[in-house]
């Protein structure tokens, strides 16, 4: 019946929180670094990357989640949800394409009707108000 | 005693997860107008002072630290070295807090404010108001959190003078601790996002 707090949540000590803490200060020091590097369109994903290590040190040592499997659940139970958040998001971001004659493979002769500057169904190269064929 | 303090912690780990999911709003937010407007974002982000921020990471950084070291005090019943470990996270959250009210009042000074209020003169790169607006939200919000948590840790200071805690109850600085730690997470994430774009 008896659990003491000691049983069910082990003590960590102060050693290996100032490990934590000097890892987190390098990982500091190491992203300001990669800001004046040049990954090209890596850059934020780099930088993203840096900064999930520290997040999941903070979590794991600080927040004490690597004992805590349950509330390690909750946790990322909502970091899931962040994650189809912003990955739908991303979907719907990425695919809004504005489709011009000028941005199509094989080139549209212009017509009346579909002027080069107006959006257009890439199949058929109508104009996006008209019917479909 | 156990089941209770389970309970408890188990309420705290679900409103940080709503937490998480508030500050994820805006940081989709950023990303969709910083895909859209990427030459905005990288002219506005000039106006930051890196040098500043990298502090401010560092502090909250040590804060977290000193909190889980109080953490630590408590539940091996060091009263006293918990009181000093508490107290010195509440004074690096008043260094936070001062360096960013610094950074405030000098964006203020500038006319670098969000939406309608950009007034600052002289710029190259059109739509820099956006980034304003997303920078003053999130650290805004942040800001407040920090607010909260230095109240919440003076009161669990004032309790742990009064005696309340030992190895054998220290729920209420665990969880204030958990909570302290969110706000330093999402500091984490904010930092990059906003003072180191490149």
């Amino acid at each position: 019946m008896e659990h003491t707090a000691e049983h069910t949540h082990p003590v960590t000590g102060p050693v290996t929180y100032a490990k934590v803490l000097g890892a987190l200060l390098v990982l500091t020091v190491v992203t300001v670094y990669a800001s004046y590097l040049d990954f090209g369109s890596m850059n934020t994903v780099v930088a993203l990357l840096i900064a999930s290590v520290k997040a999941s040190l903070v979590a794991l040592f600080f927040m004490h989640l690597r004992h805590d499997k349950f509330n390690a659940v909750i946790f990322l139970g909502g970091l899931l949800f962040l994650a189809i958040f912003m990955i739908w998001t991303l979907f719907d971001i990425g695919t809004r394409v504005t489709v011009l004659p000028s941005n199509l493979k094989t080139p549209v002769q212009e017509f009346p009707g579909a002027p080069l500057n107006k959006p257009v169904r890439p199949q058929t190269g109508q104009p996006l108000g008209a019917p479909a064929p | 005693m156990g089941q209770q303090f389970d309970a408890a912690k188990i309420g705290m780990w679900l409103f940080l997860v709503t937490e998480v999911l508030l500050f994820g709003g805006l940081f989709v937010g950023y990303g969709i107008m910083h895909a859209r407007h990427p030459e905005a974002f990288l002219a506005a982000h000039h106006h930051l002072d890196k040098t500043m921020g990298a502090i401010n990471t560092v502090v909250l950084l040590i804060s977290s630290f000193t909190m889980v070291l109080a953490v630590w005090a408590a539940q091996t019943s060091k009263r006293n070295l918990c009181i000093l470990f508490l107290l010195i996270t509440l004074l690096c959250a008043g260094v936070f807090m001062g360096v960013k009210y610094n950074e405030y009042s000098h964006k203020f000074h500038e006319g670098l404010l969000p939406g309608k209020y950009y007034s600052h003169q002289g710029d190259t790169v059109p739509g820099q108001f956006m980034f304003f607006s997303f920078y003053f939200m999130m650290t805004g919000l942040h800001g407040i959190h920090v607010l909260l948590g230095m109240i919440v840790i003076a009161w669990i200071l004032f309790r742990t003078i009064r005696g309340d805690f030992s190895s054998e109850y220290y729920s209420p600085v665990d969880i204030t601790g958990l909570y302290w730690h969110l706000v330093d997470l999402i500091w984490i994430y904010v930092f990059p996002l906003m003072y180191l774009i490149s």
